[in-house]
């Protein structure tokens, strides 16, 4: 409140004086924290900065952070001349959505099963799903590429899909976790009524369950675009290849190749302003979702992790 | 899909097989596209990649897969120089990595739940770098460490600098500079538990601590640390597996250059087993497990000391 109030009470341990106090020391927080904050952000403000930079200024001295001139120069290399881009970009949202639904497909089956059923071994193999998560992988990703090998599912999207799709242990206790927090007698009621097992997981579990589906979704959405080294080391061929691996084969494959579609642009665009500009389209899906659904997703990340 | 409820008119004759059927079927059917993935895609190779580590298994000669071995991979790599050189360069990569994450996500979290507008933007910005893909994250640092229009360096020759490193190119910084880049990409999570941790702490102490005199750093190393100690343990935990087995910064940027001088053990089993020309998948596999049971070791350690009284 006013200095001239809290000082009259000083000593006092007046409620007045302790806010006060805290606010002084939220206002130094406050600062110190924008400098982190900046800290944090300033590679990916660079990256947007040099994005919207033509070659001269990209290359001029000394470096701005704020260009001068806005100039789409490099979106409109990157759209027009790396041919590659929609193709991983397709083959990126194939295999997220199709991970997605399956995680929480099979999540919220396993996980209503684990919290509701009764059956013989239930608790007993929930606590191996639940173990084997802390088993150190010998072979690693060594017996994995022999496994994809076996099932002829090597450079195969569809393969990964699955591969990535039985990350379950997470969402499953999620799930599970979510059914048991529903009060018994909704579904007890539903039972008398002469409801069956799966109407009721069906119609009354499920829909009472939506945070944690969305919960299950954005983890598994943006933990499976994100990848590199699993997609990077079964998938060889560029017409199955995702973004977040072929992000690097576009960035590091030669200019002068590319620049031979679109003979205009030569010499208006520095080529690290145009990695710039596809490094920040291929990180937007995930970007855009994790703002869009962030309370879910810090829900998710939080809460999974505290549990266990 | 699957319609659990069985007319009992079809097995009321056998009394177990009824029971089964009405009592555990359902529950098996819930359950099985689940396992039937985590088996194979999880248990699956668990087992095969335990076995893989006692084989001569290279991927282009199919006549030496699947060929026992014994031990002989595991005397190779014991007496080799080169594990022991990647053994190292991961060590040191770890005691740069861990104890920065672990110091800068402490700090920023005492921070964070210090205000309390705008903490929830705070804990957005702190978590981004950790969903942004990571290729996508390496790639930006090579731009931010280029030589001579990275950001870095044009901010150091502002400042007078007039020979600034070559960072990834250079034996001395390449290391450093991918940790600190893994620094940026993991520290997110190790903060927003150090915040959830120093939330459950009483507010009650402090205020006692302050009524007694305590100073803000009396009151850091007496109540917060300790207090944090279960949080600690959990980040090194989740932290030091990934960073003793780093392999995602040298394939993306290094290739374990310049000179070796970024060959982890990770990105060195991964050279072997992947990009080198016969992939021996069996001694690749068996580094693994010596990096797995190093990692493994650690982690017993650290959730020993979490449980200790003192």
């Amino acid at each position: 409140m006013s200095p001239s109030n809290s000082s009259s009470i000083i000593g006092a341990r007046h409620p007045t004086t302790f806010l006060v106090w805290l606010r002084r020391r939220e206002a130094l927080s406050h600062a110190v924290l924008a400098v982190v904050m900046f800290v944090v952000l300033l590679p990916i403000l660079w990256l947007i900065s040099s994005s919207l930079k033509d070659a001269q200024q990209f290359y001029s001295h000394p470096a701005e952070l704020l260009p001068r001139a806005l100039s789409l120069v490099n979106y409109r290399y990157m759209f027009t001349a790396i041919e590659q881009l929609p193709v991983y970009m397709t083959n990126s949202f194939i295999l997220a959505f199709g991970v997605t639904a399956i995680q929480v497909f099979c999540a919220a089956l396993a996980g209503y099963a684990f919290a509701r059923m009764t059956f013989r071994g239930r608790d007993l193999i929930f606590l191996m799903i639940v173990i084997s998560m802390f088993v150190p992988r010998g072979g690693g990703l060594m017996a994995l590429y022999e496994l994809m090998n076996f099932l002829k599912l090597r450079n195969s999207l569809f393969g990964l899909i699955l591969l990535f799709g039985s990350h379950l242990p997470v969402p499953i206790f999620i799930m599970r976790q979510a059914f048991l927090s529903i009060p018994k007698e909704i579904e007890e009621s539903a039972m008398i009524d002469g409801a069956s097992r799966w109407q009721i997981f069906w119609r009354i579990a499920l829909p009472l369950a939506t945070s944690a589906i969305l919960i299950v979704a954005t983890l598994a959405f943006v933990g499976v675009w994100s990848d590199f080294l699993v997609t990077f080391t079964m998938i060889d061929r560029d017409s199955q290849l995702t973004i977040s691996v072929g992000i690097r084969k576009v960035l590091t494959s030669g200019y002068e190749t590319a620049t031979a579609n679109v003979p205009e642009l030569r010499g208006k665009f520095a080529s690290e302003a145009a990695d710039a500009a596809m490094l920040l389209f291929s990180a937007f899906p995930v970007v855009f979702i994790y703002a869009l659904l962030q309370r879910w997703f810090m829900k998710g990340i939080t809460e999974g992790a505290i549990k266990f | 899909m699957t319609t659990p409820s069985a007319p009992a008119s079809q097995s009321a004759t056998h009394g177990r097989g009824r029971s089964f059927v009405r009592k555990d079927l359902p529950g098996y059917l819930f359950i099985a596209p689940a396992l039937l993935l985590y088996l194979t895609f999880n248990i699956w190779p668990l087992i095969r990649g335990i076995l893989m580590t006692f084989t001569d298994y290279r991927f282009v000669y199919p006549d030496t897969r699947w060929k026992f071995n014994g031990l002989a991979n595991f005397a190779k790599l014991l007496a080799s120089h080169k594990v022991r050189e990647a053994a190292i360069v991961s060590a040191k990569y770890s005691l740069i990595v861990v104890p920065t994450v672990l110091v800068i996500a402490l700090a920023t979290s005492i921070l964070i739940s210090r205000v309390h507008r705008g903490a929830s933007f705070y804990r957005w910005t702190v978590y981004l770098p950790t969903i942004l893909p990571v290729a996508v994250s390496y790639l930006m640092f090579r731009q931010l460490y280029a030589p001579n229009f990275g950001l870095i360096n044009s901010l150091l020759r502002g400042l007078g600098v007039a020979d600034p490193p070559s960072w990834l190119g250079d034996v001395a910084t390449a290391l450093p500079a991918l940790g600190m880049a893994h620094v940026w990409i993991i520290f997110g999570f190790p903060t927003l538990l150090f915040l959830i941790g120093i939330y459950n702490i009483n507010a009650e102490l402090y205020e006692a601590a302050s009524l007694d005199g305590a100073s803000r750093w009396q009151q850091f190393t007496s109540i917060t640390l300790p207090l944090l100690k279960p949080t600690m343990a959990m980040v090194l935990i989740l932290v030091i597996p990934g960073v003793f087995a780093v392999t995602d910064p040298m394939l993306i940027l290094t290739q374990g250059g310049p000179q070796g001088s970024t060959q982890t053990l990770g990105y060195y089993l991964y050279d072997i087993a992947f990009i080198r020309g016969d992939l021996r998948l069996g001694y690749a596999s068996a580094i693994s497990l010596v990096v797995s049971l190093i990692t493994a070791f650690f982690v017993a350690l650290i959730f020993r000391w979490s449980r200790e009284r003192d």
